[in-house]
């Protein structure tokens, strides 16, 4: 009987050691075999305008529809905000690679008067890589921002750089008196 | 009668057992002075050796990214091992299925560090041990992706990054066997933990396969099976 157990344990003993580096082994194959795909869950990249009155307070459009659009490379106009109101801001998206975006404006206000201006945004564009699994996009450097002034006072760059990161807002847009 | 009995029992007890530590104790002062430490005579310097990876030309071999690699390692006295460790990375990864981004590079990385051996038996033929290195290489990343939609102005681009100048500085935490086969051939793995210090990634974004490093955002660790051969 003892004669068994002993037998066991030296088996038990010779098991672990044998058990031991195979353990290791499916750890370090488990380990390799994991890979993750860290794609940026937040990956547009767009502009942010912040309407301001003249003393550097936020202003709101109330109930002033505001409608912006562009043109495309084939010659036909795209809507990018559609009669937006009561807003103090508004996300614009830029092109991926064209020198200078140009941007119609048009606001109606609610005496029914109709004002129409154009922002050209001049820019830099780059390729931002993160890995083979995420698509490539583009950031940019805002370079130069002017417009015509029928309804706008002034617009200004407050964050030239237009990435994923939208928290901080890259233009500010100040409106002539409406009322 | 019976009680003073048993107090004069316990009495000679502890007087017994105090003379037997006492004795005991001079015993082995007599016998610390008769022990001789025998000097260590294994040289300082052991020989050297050379080796090289299994793992990363696997890896080449299997997938679009892997390394060869090999190095040189002193043996001090069978108890530290100052190593160098070369290699060249590569990594053709062709038009992504999803992505359809095409990610070249190819560059030869350095590492310098040391092993110690964690035996107590330091002189047998097997030995496990832990260490550390400094790692640093320089290298040139293509990344191409061809007619990209933009989806709101349309129209297409193509992206062709060529030659972007990338570096990267690491240090990493070893930690290993090797076991003598025969003659002078060990094998032996060693796993890898391995973190970035410094890194310049070029001029658009980031970069996936580092040579040497592997693909960052994936796991730290790595491991490599190597052949070594004492010499």
């Amino acid at each position: 009987m003892q004669q068994k157990q002993h037998n066991i344990l030296k088996y038990c003993k010779q098991g672990s050691l044998y058990w031991l580096p195979c353990l290791l082994v499916a750890t370090l194959l488990a380990i390799a075999g994991c890979s993750s795909i860290d794609c940026p869950v937040q990956n547009r990249v767009y502009t942010v305008y912040s309407l301001k009155k003249a003393n550097g307070t936020a202003d709101t459009l109330k109930v002033d529809t505001l409608s912006i659009c562009s043109r495309r490379a084939d010659g036909r106009d795209t809507i990018l905000q559609n009669r937006i109101t009561g807003v103090t801001t508004f996300d614009l998206d830029i092109s991926y690679i064209n020198p200078v975006d140009t941007l119609h404006m048009t606001l109606l206000d609610t005496m029914g008067n109709t004002y129409r201006d154009t922002i050209w945004v001049e820019k830099s564009n780059q390729p931002h890589f993160e890995s083979v699994d995420c698509q490539i996009s583009y950031f940019h450097t805002i370079l130069s921002v002017k417009s015509t002034h029928h309804i706008i006072d002034s617009l200004s760059i407050n964050n030239s750089q237009v990435n994923y990161d939208a928290s901080k807002e890259h233009f500010h847009l100040y409106l002539k008196d409406r009322y | 009668m019976t009680h003073r009995k048993n107090i004069s029992t316990y009495i000679s007890r502890i007087a017994i057992s105090l003379l037997l530590i006492v004795a005991a104790t001079g015993n082995g002062r007599a016998q610390q002075k008769n022990i001789i430490i025998p000097e260590d005579s294994i040289p300082m310097f052991r020989g050297f050796a050379v080796s090289f990876d299994l793992v990363g030309p696997a890896m080449l071999a299997l997938s679009d990214h892997g390394e060869y690699e090999g190095a040189f390692r002193l043996n001090l006295h069978d108890q530290w091992f100052p190593i160098v460790e070369v290699g060249y990375g590569k990594a053709n990864h062709e038009n992504d299925e999803v992505t359809g981004i095409t990610y070249k590079t190819g560059a030869p990385y350095f590492r310098i560090g040391m092993d110690w051996n964690l035996l107590k038996k330091k002189h047998g033929p097997n030995r496990l041990y832990g260490g550390f290195r400094y790692a640093f290489t320089s290298y040139k990343v293509d990344i191409m992706r061809g007619e990209m939609d933009d989806p709101v102005w349309q129209g297409s681009n193509i992206v062709d990054i060529q030659d972007m100048q990338c570096s990267q500085h690491w240090l990493e935490a070893v930690f290993g066997i090797d076991a003598k086969i025969s003659g002078p051939v060990h094998l032996g793995w060693n796993v890898r933990y391995k973190r970035r210090i410094a890194h310049n990634d070029g001029t658009a974004g980031q970069t996936w396969y580092i040579p040497g490093f592997g693909t960052y955002g994936d796991t730290r660790i790595a491991a490599n099976f190597n052949v070594i051969i004492d010499i």
